[in-house]
């Protein structure tokens, strides 16, 4: 297991859009994902947890990923949280 | 027994068939438990099978405007569909608890919407309609699947209320006519039933109290009148209407060739809205002016890679072709935050699209990508007339900028031994208010106006057509819309501009004696809606229109509006058969 601390930097937070986004990186893995913030776990391979997150900007979140594929997975959902989930190119 | 359940007329033609009764909510089912949870669970997945093929078709289905209009909720909505909190959450209450279908989506539903609710982000709480829409559409698929596996093939629906995406999914199911307990004639699914020539009663108010499941029907949407258990002349009316609706479609066919000419002697120029080859094709067949919007955005949309000049200038030639010699309008793209996921395009997340970086204000921001497009439309003049269109413009700055890139392409490409029209005319879309209201100060630098009603009435009113909710509040015939057009329409006038109307409103014949009224000489709309609007026309008299011009002006409220359609339907028009 994998757990790692990310920031959300984006200007909107996690939206639908991001939300939506994170989502889509992650149904490409086979581990299974949560985030949690404000005391609150999530599946974070459901757009719907994720939205019910509702991590604004400048929250931060504990990504937890689990499975033979969790250090890619971990890579990509940071690359994904550093590139502010391609708002603003 | 026979039992007429009266309602309003929303869109022609006579519909006998069985009824498919939809109850209002979901959230109306009581709690119920089931014995066998396996068949349950099958029962709840075919339904989300079901559900995830209706979308995809849909999606498929979706071509102009409405693509662009309803394609977003759908893409979210396939998101949701696919959720596992949602499934997973679903399965367990039938498992665990032993709850039927229905409860469990109900529950699943009070519970996401109990969290919803419960946020401080406005944006979020609203997502709760989504959600809302999508366990409808389960909820309802649990219930196609009972009664018939066919859907709504050649039956009748009778619901409380019908939103715009779900009549074009209805229709292209076979649906014979929808009865609605709610809704207006003048809201945006009315609308959308007649260009699609679904009939559609709105308004019966006893429809859902009156009418079972599998109760013969006779719908009439001319008049509104919907009868259960009809009689031998209810069903001798029927064949009658039938017969004169069937013999209407042909009179129809045969304005083909005619003018779209007033009772008085006025012709009335109709362009037509083409994307497709056959929609070109048609509009050409149709008689129609020229092509008056072309929608640029259908080469960007559900493609990775952007079109480049020579893809671009390749579509535009062969629009230009397929009309012959008659002008084609192309319109700049107008895409915005909110599309481009579908298009090459990275743009920044916006929390309010509508109002974003969109239309003429992406093409400024991007002007490698506004150029290549403009040489492309600029090439393609040299194999026939083209007018240049731009969209979401909202003052003179646009205008000017716009102005002087064309004038720089135009130059550019003759220089490099091009072939370009002498006259390249430009336009502005005219669908934000304040172009509307800023018009004096920048007509100079138009050639041409094209008026968005679609846009204008949505943003002149702060009413999101597609908004369920708010019902027939989004209305082209609201006074200040009515004004707004009166005053674009004769300041070009004055100024000797052209000016068309090419949203829905354009398209629909209802509205035809009011744009008349206005001074409306030009409108643009889908070829599949032209013949209607051109008999239309061809009832009216405008100068009679005209005269009672100041009236419609006068009009404090949508009843009023309505009163004076009545009276000139008397006079300057002649009523249609009923």
């Amino acid at each position: 297991m994998i757990e790692r601390e990310l920031d959300v930097t984006n200007r909107l937070g996690l939206h639908a859009r991001a939300s939506a986004r994170l989502v889509q990186v992650l149904s490409g893995f086979r581990c299974s994902a949560t985030l949690s913030a404000k005391g609150r776990e999530v599946n974070a391979k459901s757009i719907m947890g994720v939205m019910l997150l509702a991590a604004g900007p400048g929250t931060t979140v504990l990504l937890r990923v689990d499975g033979e594929d969790e250090a890619a997975a971990a890579a990509a959902v940071t690359e994904l949280f550093e590139r502010k989930f391609d708002e603003g190119s | 027994m026979r039992l007429p359940v009266p309602g309003h007329g929303a869109s022609r033609g006579s519909a006998l068939g069985r009824a498919r009764v939809r109850l209002p909510h979901v959230l109306e089912v009581g709690e119920q438990r089931i014995e066998d949870v396996d068949a349950e669970l099958d029962r709840l997945h075919a339904a989300i099978h079901v559900v995830r093929g209706e979308m995809r078709a849909l999606r498929q289905r979706l071509h102009g405007v409405l693509a662009q209009d309803i394609g977003e909720f759908l893409d979210l909505h396939a998101l949701l569909l696919d959720d596992p909190e949602l499934l997973q959450g679903l399965d367990t209450l039938i498992r665990n608890e032993r709850y039927s279908a229905d409860y469990a989506l109900r529950l699943q539903r009070d519970r996401i919407a109990g969290i919803f609710t419960g946020m401080d982000d406005a944006y979020l709480r609203s997502r709760i309609d989504d959600i809302d829409q999508v366990i409808g559409r389960i909820h309802a698929a649990l219930h196609r699947r009972e009664a018939d596996a066919g859907g709504v093939a050649g039956e009748i629906l009778v619901a409380d209320n019908i939103a715009p995406t779900e009549l074009l999914q209805l229709q292209a199911q076979g649906v014979m006519a929808v009865v609605t307990s709610g809704g207006s004639t003048l809201s945006h699914s009315a609308i959308l039933a007649r260009s699609l020539h679904l009939p559609l009663v709105v308004g019966a108010v006893q429809a859902l109290s009156k009418i079972n499941d599998g109760d013969v029907l006779v719908v009439d949407g001319g008049t509104g009148l919907v009868v259960r258990e009809p009689d031998a002349a209810d069903l001798r009316a029927h064949r009658a209407r039938t017969r004169e609706y069937a013999r209407e479609r042909k009179q129809l066919n045969r304005l083909r060739r005619e003018p779209s000419r007033t009772l008085d002697g006025v012709d009335i120029k109709l362009w037509a809205n083409a994307e497709s080859r056959e929609d070109v094709a048609e509009a050409h067949a149709l008689g129609a002016a020229g092509v008056g919007l072309y929608r640029t955005e259908f080469l960007f949309l559900n493609s990775n890679v952007l079109p480049d000049e020579d893809a671009q200038f390749r579509a535009y030639r062969d629009l230009v072709l397929g009309m012959t010699g008659r002008t084609v309008t192309i319109r700049t793209l107008d895409v915005g935050a909110d599309k481009a996921d579908r298009t090459g395009l990275t743009l920044a997340d916006e929390p309010n699209p509508a109002l974003g970086v969109r239309g003429v204000r992406l093409s400024l921001l991007r002007e490698p990508l506004f150029e290549a497009q403009l040489r492309a439309m600029v090439r393609a003049s040299g194999y026939g007339p083209v007018r240049v269109l731009v969209p979401m413009v909202c003052c003179r700055e646009e205008m000017v900028a716009v102005r002087a890139l064309l004038a720089r392409v135009i130059a550019d490409l003759r220089r490099e031994g091009h072939e370009v029209a002498e006259s390249i005319p430009l336009g502005a879309m005219i669908e934000v208010p304040a172009a509307a209201l800023a018009l004096p100060g920048f007509i100079d630098l138009t050639d041409f106006l094209s008026i968005g009603t679609n846009d204008l009435v949505q943003y002149l009113l702060a009413v999101d057509r597609n908004n369920e909710q708010l019902g027939d509040l989004y209305t082209p015939l609201h006074p200040a819309v009515l004004q707004l057009l009166r005053s674009v329409i004769a300041l070009a006038g004055r100024r000797g501009k052209p000016v068309a109307v090419c949203g829905e409103m354009a398209a629909d014949p209802l509205f035809v004696p009011v744009l008349l009224a206005l001074g409306l000489v030009e409108f643009s709309m889908h070829p599949g809606t032209l013949l209607e609007v051109r008999r239309a026309i061809r009832d009216c008299e405008l100068g009679a229109l005209r005269a009672r011009a100041p009236a419609l002006l006068r009009a404090r409220d949508r009843g009023e509006i309505q009163r004076w359609l009545v009276a000139v339907a008397g006079q300057g028009r002649r009523l249609p058969a009923q």
